[in-house]
């Protein structure tokens, strides 16, 4: 078969495109946050009507090319003969009006898709899990409403299940987002808006505050464990467990510490003060008002705004989000290093001003390594 | 206002009031300026082409400074968990490069072609108000100035371009750096207001005879555009920056939740400014392709009504498209489906540009100087920023693409591939015409190739990081996320890109000492060639009458009406000679005023009063005051101004500028 010289320019151009398809998909394979590997039915959606848009936009951007390429290559000037003027073309009606009215056709046909979506997405899901999802400098917290479970960092759900979160935020605008499971919602203050998420499979998802949120934006991410059935009833069951007492002697020492030195600001759930009453954190020097709820710290896997592994990456315990990151797992040199200074880990405002005096991160509380050794032994018993 | 006409005054003229106060003297005290030549004659001077030049200077000047920042940006991430910035310092620079490249390099280099060109396009011999006009320039430097003295008295600013609220609020910006952010753009914005009400004036009212407004070189016509879209659209940004600064300064509420404000208040207003503001920054750079395409293809621009119009239509569609910035934000579906269609719509005459673009290249003869690279690089480089332009309108996608990378390499396409080649296209087409002076056309097109490749090397694999899900503003990226290998490469590219600039910068400097420039290097087509180079004070020794679209072209090409072949009836010097011989007599040019400078001056130490102390802002504001009232009784014209060399020569109706400005 003999190929005239256009078909072999439009193989190149096909080759082109597939090959920026493939640079844009194919390289994405370690990619945790890839927009074009949607996991559940609402991320999805968005792909389903995104998908086709690049489509047609590559096919009109190689249009576009080409006629330059053309032209460029047709039109150019060959010799300095000054007098060759070319007619002097000032217009062509018809054919400007077909040129404006085609890609207002073209749109027409990715409104109606859109439109579609948008509606769609935006519909009250019946009878979701629920879950509120409140942001403040630099870190996420999540509360299940009706339940009492607290965590931070990290969001527990159930897979196969919508679910409807609530989004908003203690101090300037966040936004909410795991790629993979939907597009992004702004946590503003004073709104609360919605979006739902679901993830077909158990699994591991990541997600970051996507809204610029000042000194530490870049380490406010977040985790998203979504669980099998029966591992969502474990892991609901273990959150709402009554508090246990640690029963070594360092822990207990911990315990101490952390009743006196942290429990201002971080709530352990059931810890009682020496008046024998449950210590809650009321008047929290912070200017979203708010530190990590820490009851059942390591049935998660990081901390501190998801930045910093709690769990060693090498252990090889699963389902640690319901059994508790067993104790060799513990990633101790990390949370030694943030108990030692926690705004040398992660850049933060921990400096009380105003009056109230009011911070926005941990400050350094200059503990001594027995303190340290003794709070990280507590820790290790929250699971 | 404006340029009048009247009978050749008998006797003295009568412009100033038969009071104390003359001319030479102003208020008595101060001697009117008059140097004409050394640094003086550019402090005090009202000429548009010299104070079109000063713009153009200083804003190439904050384009090095901003790209500077963007380059530190670019080296921290070069490879994950950068450590070259701290966190704030990361923060302030990305802050400060949106600020630099929109405020202080993109709107005044815009504003440069504008006050140089569009006056010499119309055929007028000055804007409508001069001093107006040196007053903005200097209302611009003291805005930039004023900006940059923020890392000085207490940190730049910190809370990105955009200064979303509650973010920049007290609280959590406690640096001074925003109340230097707001208080320098409210003073560039007076720059911004005065110039673009100067100039829509000047359009409508000083144009030389014949020049309808279908006959308006198409460059002008987009300069009009972009003069509209500022006067609506500065009000609405400064609006928001005073109640920003009520709160940061005195304690206002507008945006503090706490007491009750909603913080999307701030976005509202933010982005019905913003988006206009995208064409603002684009259209300028859209006239200068539409002029040097068709000079360079040797054909007039295919279907200038079309061209005009759409350019209209994006004007008016620009302020029905701003929620298109916060479709994550929650607004709800019916607001969300209503934006995405605007959005998409508004790529309609954009498109209709960019075909009729091509369609003027189509059939012509085309010549590949170095601004015929830039200006085809803007058609295809603007091209892909449109498409990505389109993805976003699908509100869906973008609520996934919103504030990750992708949204950065889409808006450095329009801007970078759009309107910073655009400018580029501007300098190597009118450098002839407004230095005298040839830049080197080989050194121009390696610029060129450098900051091509780099532009997309640093620009282009942002899409895929984007979409990968890399967000912006962020100081630093987690190791293992797919974004090192691409990172790596966009910093590569940003450097290729700078050494572009580096080149032109060469270039330009080369030029002092380039050969001299012919009268048309390039068989220009419009009006603004029909002059010397550089032109002279009162631009043209006659006002040549318009006939058509294309003056100049027509008047050195004879069409045969039959064969429509095109024949070369008179050569630029043989027009230029006709137009000399023709000098008009008493041409009043204004004359030079120390008052823009003085009023100019009081807004910085007013700014700075405001932050630090009030006896300061008391001082900066009676600056204000005072300068006022000087400028308010001097005469715009001195008697003795006259350029007219010959008066005896001709009977015609001489002109005279008898501008309030």
């Amino acid at each position: 078969m003999t190929r005239t010289p256009g078909s072999r320019w439009r193989g190149r151009y096909l080759a082109l495109v597939a090959g920026a398809l493939v640079l844009v998909t194919g390289c994405a394979s370690d990619a945790p946050q890839d927009t074009f590997k949607p996991a559940g039915p609402y991320a999805q959606k968005i792909d389903n009507l995104a998908r086709p848009v690049f489509y047609i936009a590559g096919v009109v951007l190689v249009l576009v090319f080409a006629a330059v390429l053309f032209v460029i290559f047709k039109f150019r000037q060959r010799d300095d003969d000054a007098n060759k003027v070319p007619h002097q073309l000032h217009g062509n009606t018809k054919l400007e009006v077909l040129w404006t009215i085609a890609p207002a056709v073209l749109l027409v046909g990715v409104l109606v898709p859109t439109l579609a979506t948008v509606f769609d997405l935006a519909r009250k899901p019946k009878d979701p899990i629920q879950i509120t999802a409140l942001g403040q400098q630099w870190w996420w917290e999540f509360q299940y409403p009706g339940t009492g479970i607290v965590t931070s960092g990290e969001m527990v759900f159930p897979a196969g299940q919508t679910v409807l979160v609530t989004v908003s935020s203690r101090d300037v605008i966040h936004s909410f987002w795991f790629p993979r499971l939907n597009g992004k919602r702004d946590a503003v203050p004073g709104r609360f808006q919605t979006v739902k998420i679901q993830a077909d499979k158990p699994g591991e998802y990541w997600g970051q505050c996507t809204e610029f949120c000042g000194l530490s934006h870049a380490n406010m991410r977040m985790r998203a464990v979504a669980l099998s059935p029966a591992d969502w009833e474990r892991w609901q069951a273990n959150q709402t467990a009554a508090y246990a007492a640690p029963t070594d002697t360092l822990a207990k020492a911990g315990e101490a510490q952390f009743a006196a030195r942290c429990a201002s600001c971080h709530q352990i759930n059931g810890l009682l003060g020496t008046d024998g009453k449950p210590i809650i954190p009321r008047d929290v020097p912070q200017v979203s008002g708010a530190a990590p709820n820490l009851s059942h710290l390591m049935s998660r896997s990081t901390f501190a705004g998801a930045i910093f592994d709690l769990k060693l990456p090498e252990c090889t315990a699963t389902n640690t989000e319901v059994t508790g990151t067993p104790v060799e797992c513990l990633n101790r040199s990390a949370l030694a290093a943030w108990l030692r200074n926690a705004p040398g880990q992660k850049p933060m405002v921990p400096e009380l001003k105003g009056d109230p005096p009011k911070g926005r991160g941990m400050p350094n509380l200059n503990l001594t390594e027995q303190q340290i050794q003794e709070l990280i032994a507590y820790l290790s018993t929250r699971k | 206002m404006a340029i009048i006409e009247r009978p050749q005054p008998s006797g003295p003229l009568e412009l100033a009031p038969a009071a104390v106060v003359t001319s030479r003297q102003s208020l008595g005290v101060f001697h009117r300026p008059t140097t004409e030549s050394g640094w003086r004659s550019w402090l005090f001077t009202v000429d548009h082409k010299k104070l079109g030049i000063m713009y153009g200077v200083v804003a190439m000047f904050f384009f090095v400074v901003g790209g500077v920042e963007a380059l530190f940006i670019r080296l921290q991430l070069a490879a994950p968990n950068g450590k070259i910035l701290s966190a704030q310092t990361y923060n302030e620079l990305f802050t400060t490069h949106g600020t630099t490249m929109i405020f202080l390099f993109v709107m005044p280099m815009a504003a440069a072609f504008g006050n140089y060109l569009v006056p010499l396009q119309i055929g007028a011999r000055d804007v409508a108000f001069p001093r107006i006009n040196a007053f903005g320039f200097w209302c611009f430097l003291g805005g930039g100035i004023f900006l940059y003295l923020s890392p000085l008295l207490g940190g730049l600013p910190d809370g990105g371009w955009f200064a979303y609220a509650p973010n920049t609020g007290p609280i959590f910006s406690p640096t001074h750096g925003m109340d230097f952010w707001t208080l320098a753009l409210l003073i560039t914005g007076i720059a911004s207001l005065t110039g673009s009400l100067n100039l829509i004036v000047t359009i409508l009212n000083m144009r030389a005879p014949g020049m309808t407004m279908m006959r308006m070189p198409i460059f002008t016509w987009m300069i009009l555009v972009v003069q509209f879209l500022l006067v609506f659209a500065i009000p609405v940004i400064t609006v928001a920056l005073v109640l920003l600064s009520f709160q940061r300064l005195y304690g206002a509420t507008f945006f503090n939740v706490e007491q009750g404000a909603d913080p999307l208040l701030w976005q509202h207003l933010f982005w019905i400014f913003g988006h206009p503001e995208v064409y603002i920054l684009v259209l300028p750079s859209f006239g200068i392709v539409s002029e040097v395409l068709p000079v360079f293809s040797r054909k007039p621009l295919f279907g200038y009504p079309f061209v005009v119009f759409s350019g209209v239509a994006i004007g008016f569609m620009g302020w029905g498209v701003w929620a298109h910035h916060m479709f994550a934000s929650g607004l709800g579906p019916i607001s969300v489906a209503v934006f995405s269609a605007t959005t998409m719509f508004i790529a309609v005459p954009t498109g209709v540009k960019i075909i009729n673009w091509i369609a003027t290249m189509w059939g012509g003869r085309l010549w590949f100087t170095t601004s015929m690279h830039y200006a085809i690089g803007l058609v295809a480089m603007f091209t892909i920023g449109g498409l990505s332009g389109v993805t976003h309108a699908v509100s869906p996608a973008d609520t996934q693409q919103t504030d990750t990378y992708y949204i950065v390499a889409h808006f450095h396409y329009v801007l970078f591939g759009g309107a910073v080649f655009g400018l580029f296209a501007g300098f190597f087409y009118w450098w002839p015409k407004v230095f005298g002076r040839m830049l080197n056309e080989r050194l121009g097109k390696v610029g060129f190739w450098f900051m091509l490749v780099g532009m997309n090397l640093t620009f282009g694999p942002m899409h895929i990081t984007g979409l990968q899900g890399q967000p912006r503003r962020m100081y630093r990226y987690a190791d293992g996320m797919g974004f090192n290998f691409w990172n790596l490469v966009a910093t590569i590219g940003a450097f290729t890109l700078a050494l572009g600039v580096l080149l032109f910068i060469i270039n330009a400097l080369k030029s002092i000492k380039g050969p001299k420039a012919p009268l048309d290097p390039w068989d220009a087509r419009s009006y603004e060639w029909m002059t010397t180079s550089p032109p002279i004070a009162e631009n043209f020794a006659s006002i040549p009458a318009v006939h058509g679209l294309d003056e100049f072209f027509h008047r050195k090409y004879e069409e045969d009406e039959v064969t429509g072949q095109l024949t070369k009836v008179a050569t630029a010097e043989e027009i230029l000679a006709d137009q000399e011989a023709h000098r008009e007599a008493h041409i009043h040019m204004p004359s030079m005023s120390y008052w823009p400078l003085v009023v100019a001056s009081g807004f910085p130490i007013l700014g700075l009063g405001l932050i630090f102390n009030t006896l300061l802002a008391i001082i900066g504001a009676a600056v204000i005051v005072g300068g006022i009232f000087g400028w308010a009784l001097e005469p715009p014209t001195a008697p003795e101004a006259d350029q007219g060399n010959d008066p005896d020569a001709s009977g015609g109706t001489p002109k005279e500028l008898a501008s309030v400005g």
